[in-house]
């Protein structure tokens, strides 16, 4: 639904910037996976604002609404031994779960 | 047949069917009855939602693709804002409530394969899918098996799926995870340099814009796979609420 | 109500539920850390799991299906739950068996049930008069 949230958190990143993952505790529920966790990434697009998922699944309206970004990672860095130099993989992530990665 | 529910004696017949109802729907239909019990649904608003649910596909965005494979324009306009093309095209991401369904959200993004990059989309956490645009998803593309291995080995699923790429061809995944909804640009194949919009559209199949296959003139449909028929297929007969079997 | 042989039968498949995790599980006293997380891993997240190549079929849509997927969104549509709510109850509050027990729109189904009774729209009671009742009336034992 076009229930889309603004608020006035931050969006600390922009497109290029490199962060990496938060590897926050595992419990009840995520929209962030294991395998992007912890891994370092480039911001590849800007999306929108809104609830993150953590809040929504329990239906916190009031909640802070967040930039999310598309982020691209190296497939070589997400998997151990993965054999193809140029794949890549992209998902989608809150402000919230990135910090910046430096060089 | 005659509405004769007599719940004290059980010795009139069951009602016939052809084969017996299941536990899932029996389950539907308790709830669907109750919500609309309850007043927190009418049956009319399923009616219509279910109007619009049996009237989206694939076609959709197969015409997306032929025409922003005919007019660089539009190709522009779809890249950068894909709800607002996809209007252009008779496709309105607002209905069937006006403000879009409750799982798919407005955000579309195309993504544009080039002769280096080739993209693929999965849902890893559930089986996130353009469905405004391109209908419901494949069993497949929501199964475990699928969405544990394509993140992961994407050259050996889309091997699976018949589609070989070179290694220098970077193979991007789109683990569709939250908001965003995406579908796959392909390449407009050789050999159809003189074709019409309308012929184009015909190549462009559903696994192209997942991005397990690559359209092709001589292909008009998705690679045959093994199908599982339903027992009570979607338009068959239908359990209506308090109704009649 | 199942006989005692089909009540047999239904222990028997519980008990063969139960070590999912191919260890044998009695309320342990402490569980190690590995242990602990793969636990608390929300079912869904399988990205990356390592699985046997299958033939991918195509499946043809039950009418009960379709109008699961309908009855769920029409319930968002009235703001009765929102999208993140189903998929939350859907795929991670019923235990991995009933994750990989039932078919897709199963769990969708299953959740539209329960949060009719978590929300306090019906009672327990009247779902299970409401399914007992559906029964009956289309002659299901």
């Amino acid at each position: 639904m076009e229930s889309r949230k603004t608020g006035n958190a931050p969006a600390h990143f922009n497109v290029g910037d490199l962060v990496r993952v938060k590897d926050l505790p595992n419990l009840f529920y995520s929209r962030t996976q294991m395998y992007v966790r912890g891994v370092r990434g480039t911001i590849a697009a800007r999306t929108y604002e809104d609830l993150l998922p953590e809040d929504e699944a329990w239906n916190r309206d009031d909640a802070q609404p967040e930039q999310f970004y598309i982020v691209r990672f190296r497939q070589k860095d997400l998997w151990d031994g993965y054999p193809f130099e140029n794949d890549t993989l992209q998902t989608e992530l809150p402000d919230r779960w990135l910090e910046p990665a430096g060089d | 047949m005659a509405q004769t529910h007599d719940h004290g004696d059980h010795s009139h017949p069951a009602a016939p069917m052809v084969e017996e109802i299941s536990d899932f729907e029996i389950l539907e239909i308790a709830v669907r009855e109750l919500a609309i019990e309850k007043g927190l649904f009418t049956a009319e608003d399923h009616r219509k939602f279910t109007e619009w649910a049996e009237q989206i596909g694939p076609a959709g965005g197969s015409r997306l693709v032929a025409k922003a494979w005919t007019d660089p324009a539009f190709k522009a306009r779809v890249l950068s804002d894909g709800v607002a093309a996809c209007r252009e095209i008779g496709i309105d991401w607002a209905e069937p409530t006006g403000q879009g369904t409750p799982s798919d959200y407005m955000e579309l993004r195309v993504l544009e394969d080039t002769p280096t990059l080739h993209h693929v989309i999965v849902c890893t956490l559930c089986s996130c899918y353009p469905r405004p645009l391109l209908g419901h998803s494949p069993y497949w593309y929501r199964s475990p098996n699928y969405r544990r291995r394509l993140v992961r080995w994407p050259r050996q699923v889309l091997t699976e799926f018949g589609l070989v790429l070179p290694p220098e061809v970077e193979i991007r995944v789109e683990d569709s995870n939250q908001k965003c909804r995406f579908m796959v640009l392909p390449m407009r194949p050789a050999g159809t340099e003189s074709w019409s919009e309308e012929q184009l559209a015909e190549i462009v199949t559903r696994d192209c814009m997942i991005g397990v296959a690559l359209p092709r003139p001589d292909r008009k449909a998705d690679d045959v796979r093994p199908v599982h028929k339903a027992s009570r297929p979607v338009g068959g007969e239908h359990h209506e609420p308090g109704g009649s079997p | 109500m199942p006989s005692r042989s089909e009540l047999d039968l239904l222990y028997q498949i519980g008990s063969q539920l139960a070590p999912a995790i191919h260890q044998a599980q009695n309320w342990p006293y402490d569980v190690p850390h590995a242990q602990y997380e793969a636990s608390l891993w929300p079912p869904h997240d399988v990205g990356g799991q390592p699985d046997a190549p299958v033939r991918y079929e195509e499946k043809e849509e039950e009418q009960w299906e379709l109008d699961t997927y309908v009855t769920c969104e029409v319930l968002g549509w009235k703001g009765v739950w929102n999208a993140e709510e189903r998929r939350r109850r859907g795929n991670n509050d019923i235990g991995l068996s009933l994750y990989y027990d039932f078919p897709y729109y199963g769990r969708w189904v299953l959740c539209a049930a329960r949060m009719l009774v978590d929300k306090n729209h019906v009672s327990l009671l009247e779902l299970l008069e409401k399914i007992a009742e559906v029964k009956a009336r289309y002659g299901k034992p």
